[in-house]
């Protein structure tokens, strides 16, 4: 499954940067897509405001098909407390950007999916699929508005995966 | 026949020949229809003995996985293969079908080297002898079609054979299969043609038989086997969506066959009865019988 969650990511993060260039942030001193794996980056106390930051949960598999497929439950967490220049005032315009952009990057619901050991990344012979987002509530924390959003990633397993 | 005593142990992925493996099924129901009658006798009248007056028997199950076989199974008419379309306007309508050199085996068709460079790894073929104007039975390893009346197509046959593969490799020389070609090696003068894809239709009057062999396997390794030596579909397509994640979880469907055949009967040698199926037990290792 690691060659799906790596496939997803990256074409998260290629859309991102193509969609909204400017939404970045500097991780061990380079500037990247603002979208970044929990699980790949060290431990944070709270999540970074104003990037995606994806979430690894649940996993399930189907191994009565010519191929196993493989399901697993992707979480990603947004929050914002808007621009300091307006004072935090736009954080319900930052979210809902945020909102937007979320579904932009989603579509379409699949993507090639490459194998990331090698450089540059394989391709493989089939797809990453992803079902529709399901968008939790906005949740209120003093200044900050946060949203987390839930899609069942699944991938068929290949030969030496 | 199969004979679980001498094949019962085979893996499910490789079957002896020349058995097909076409993957899980889910939904698998048996229903017997025959009837039995009573001998009536006596006043007032009680049954003296029972009598079987029919034998009828119906499975029905839902395929997994699409592809040749399981969809020309699970559709209740003649099942054909889309030939590639000509990429060249105004000329033939398909790709043009290609000499097959000797040599070639059921992995491997070893063509011109023209020839092969008009496919790619990925390709989908069809490996069939040309049409020539007969009626009857066609195509190999197992009929595709019954032609009635002659036709003006010569590539009717690679139409509708099953013997088709897809292509790993392309050499110079030829193509390397992914898969064997079920006809084993091809004939003399078969010939191989690009093909994208399979299609039904829903009515025609071909109707296709199978031997089918449905295995359940144990966790402690019993196996039990239901072999209809003759079964013939009943239904026409149909397909059912299954839900992929639990509800709640998503909304993505797969899309499965729905298959139902009528069981037909053969005359066992070894009493000379008429059997419709066999079902065979082979208990776990060590268990008590």
């Amino acid at each position: 499954m690691q060659n799906a969650k790596d496939s997803f990511y990256m074409a998260l993060r290629s859309r991102l940067a193509v969609i909204n260039p400017e939404r970045t942030i500097v991780l061990r001193g380079a500037v990247r897509p603002g979208i970044l794996v929990e699980e790949a980056e060290a431990p944070f106390s709270q999540p970074p405001a104003d990037v995606f930051v994806i979430r690894w949960l649940g996993l399930g598999a189907d191994v009565n098909l010519d191929a196993a497929l493989v399901a697993a439950e992707c979480e990603i967490i947004y929050q914002t407390c808007g621009c300091q220049s307006f004072g935090g005032l736009d954080r319900g315009r930052a979210l809902s950007a945020m909102d937007e952009e979320m579904l932009s990057i989603l579509q379409p619901f699949s993507t090639p999916k490459l194998s990331f050991i090698a450089t540059p990344p394989a391709p493989m012979l089939t797809q990453v699929f992803w079902d529709e987002p399901a968008f939790g509530p906005v949740v209120t924390q003093r200044d900050r508005l946060s949203r987390s959003v839930k899609v069942m990633v699944y991938s068929y397993q290949e030969q030496g995966e | 026949m199969f004979d679980a005593s001498r094949n019962g142990g085979f893996n499910p992925d490789a079957p002896p020949a020349p058995w097909i493996s076409l993957g899980w099924i889910q939904g698998f129901t048996r229903a017997a229809a025959g009837k039995s009658g009573a001998v009536m006798t006596g006043i007032p009248a009680a049954p003296m003995e029972q009598v079987r007056e029919s034998l009828d028997a119906e499975v029905s199950f839902q395929f997994l996985a699409w592809n040749k076989l399981t969809m020309a199974l699970a559709t209740g008419s003649q099942h054909m293969n889309l030939l590639a379309p000509s990429p060249a306007p105004g000329g033939a309508q398909v790709m043009p079908a290609v000499s097959i050199q000797s040599g070639s085996t059921a992995n491997s068709i070893l063509l011109a080297p023209a020839d092969a460079a008009a496919f790619t790894a990925g390709s989908m073929i069809a490996v069939d002898v040309d049409y020539a104007g007969q009626t009857g039975f066609v195509a190999s390893p197992v009929s595709g079609a019954y032609v009635r009346q002659p036709l003006n197509d010569v590539d009717y046959i690679r139409r509708v054979t099953f013997n088709v593969a897809l292509v790993s490799q392309v050499t110079q020389t030829g193509l390397v299969l992914a898969e064997p070609l079920p006809g084993g090696v091809p004939a003399a003068s078969a010939k191989a043609q690009a093909l994208c894809g399979f299609i039904d239709r829903l009515g025609g009057s071909f109707c296709q038989e199978w031997s089918g062999l449905f295995l359940m396997e144990g966790s402690q390794g019993e196996r039990i086997f239901f072999y209809y030596p003759r079964l013939q579909t009943m239904r026409d397509a149909e397909e059912m969506p299954v839900p992929l994640a639990p509800r709640g979880k998503g909304s993505l469907e797969r899309i499965v066959l729905k298959a139902q055949f009528r069981a037909l009967p053969v005359t066992d040698p070894i009493d000379g009865e008429r059997v419709l199926c066999y079902r065979s037990f082979l208990p776990a290792p060590k268990a008590l019988v």
